[in-house]
């Protein structure tokens, strides 16, 4: 494998439009780190301040201040996070859509949908009542209201990132993920090898991947070199998506712990995984291309 | 012991906690020196004075419980990955960061309570020390989403059903 890495980035070997690149820089790829985990500290942190001031505020109302300051504080908040629901949007179109993670990604848009508009309200009531010495009852509530919705929110954020592996080391690939999975039947079950044809296989561009799942099975197609391979999905360490990881050589390298494989022959090249990757044949028959399933592989 | 590394872990919370905490102390000090400078601009008067002092203070105190979260997600990553580097980096930053950020605050509290601009020593403090958090913070980043720190850490067991139903090739347990 570490003869294969070269030192300079690779060109991305097809031209990207505007478009494209503008998703990748809000995907962060030029800075190589996603820009909404970036941008999320503010809001959080900053809700956060002001909650603890409207708290100061009725603790003691000898302290002069605290109620501007907590409006303030909320007003950089609010508007933080709409910038950085920005580039949000964009990692959430980016998740396939069978991605475990993907219903997640919906409650976390949700519940931020819901913080920003209980800020907003909030923003607006209190903006009349800035030399009030403590916060009266109706915002502090929706204080309280609004920190409990970004705990939550913040928390599937959070899991996202730590439990689905959403955004981890998506800016090492230059080609588009798949968007979905393509669910295919083997014709003869049972038998102890069957060809199945993938009809999508035949359009993929160089380094391109498709997730395919057969009877159960679940692979990734991808084309190096003009040629097709087939692999499992799932890294041997810990299970990271190989359909979505970069490819250098004949090498693919799982996006979470950098684990590389041979699509030649399914062989470890790079740690931290340990066992090879299920290989499958890829053959053309009569003009068709897909794969050819082996009941004792 | 071990209960108390699980706890800094952030096991019984299914989250890492070094990555929930920071989001505090990377809120409140660069937003100390937007305060700082809005003061500066004459806006906010001695509310935000008081409000970047406060932040300031926040952004300490939850740092300090940041410390040990991270150095026990540090430890767990063995020396000779590129990880640990940049988790050794990334903890010497940080303390730069937070000395930077306590001197500031210690030249703010003679006057804090009555000044109704940010005087430009802790000011320059306020600049120097978010530049540099963000530097470290950055660092922080690249270990979740490039070298995958802690992730599918404690989704592992998951994850293993979800390939094993694929029929992947698995590891022995």
């Amino acid at each position: 494998m570490n003869g294969a890495r070269s030192p300079k980035r690779v060109e991305p070997i097809f031209p990207r439009s505007k478009i494209d690149m503008l998703k990748d820089f809000l995907e962060g790829k030029p800075l190589q780190h996603p820009i909404h985990p970036m941008l999320v500290h503010f809001p959080i942190g900053l809700f956060l301040l002001s909650f603890l001031l409207d708290l100061a505020s009725l603790a003691s109302s000898s302290v002069p201040n605290l109620v501007r300051g907590s409006f303030y504080a909320m007003l950089l908040g609010l508007i933080t996070s709409l910038v950085a629901a920005v580039p949000g949007l964009v990692d959430y179109t980016d998740i396939r859509s069978d991605h475990p993670g993907k219903r997640t990604a919906t409650a976390h848009m949700i519940l931020n949908f819901m913080v920003v508009v209980v800020y907003g309200i909030n923003l607006g009531i209190r903006s009349s009542s800035l030399l009030d010495p403590k916060i009266s009852m109706g915002p502090f509530i929706l204080s309280l209201v609004g920190v409990g919705l970004l705990s939550a929110s913040g928390y599937l954020g959070g899991r996202l990132v730590y439990d689905e592996g959403i955004a981890v080391g998506r800016h090492k690939r230059h080609m588009p993920t798949p968007r979905d999975t393509i669910h295919l039947t083997a014709p003869i079950p049972g038998a102890d090898s069957v060809f199945v044809p993938i009809t999508a296989a035949q359009q993929l561009r160089e380094r391109e991947t498709l997730r395919v799942e057969i009877d159960s099975q679940v692979m990734t197609i991808a084309k190096i070199d003009n040629q097709l391979f087939a692999f499992q999905e799932f890294c041997t360490h810990r299970y990271g998506p190989l359909s979505e990881g970069k490819f250098e050589g004949f090498n693919v390298q799982c996006p979470w712990h950098n684990s590389c494989f041979d699509v030649r022959s399914g062989k470890v090249t790079n740690g931290p995984a340990k066992v090879d990757l299920k290989t499958f044949k890829v053959e053309t028959r009569d003009g068709k291309v897909g794969v050819l399933l082996t009941k004792h592989p | 012991m071990k209960w108390l590394l699980n706890f800094l872990k952030g096991k019984w919370l299914g989250h890492p906690l070094h990555p929930i905490l920071v989001h505090v102390p990377m809120a409140m000090w660069p937003g100390a020196l937007i305060f700082d400078l809005l003061s500066k601009w004459q806006i906010g008067g001695n509310a935000m004075v008081r409000l970047s002092f406060y932040a300031i203070v926040f952004g300490l105190a939850t740092s300090l419980l940041a410390l040990p979260t991270g150095l026990v997600d540090w430890t767990g990553i063995k020396k000779e990955k590129p990880a640990w580097k940049i988790g050794l980096y990334h903890l010497a930053l940080n303390i730069v960061v937070t000395a930077l950020f306590a001197i500031n605050l210690g030249l703010r509290l003679p006057d804090f309570r009555d000044a109704v601009m940010v005087a430009t020593p802790p000011l320059t403090l306020s600049i120097l020390g978010t530049a540099i958090l963000i530097v470290s913070a950055y660092l922080g980043g690249r270990m979740t989403y490039h070298y995958g720190i802690s992730v599918a850490r404690m989704s592992k067991d998951e994850w293993r059903e979800i390939a094993k139903a694929g029929g992947a090739n698995l590891p022995p347990e």
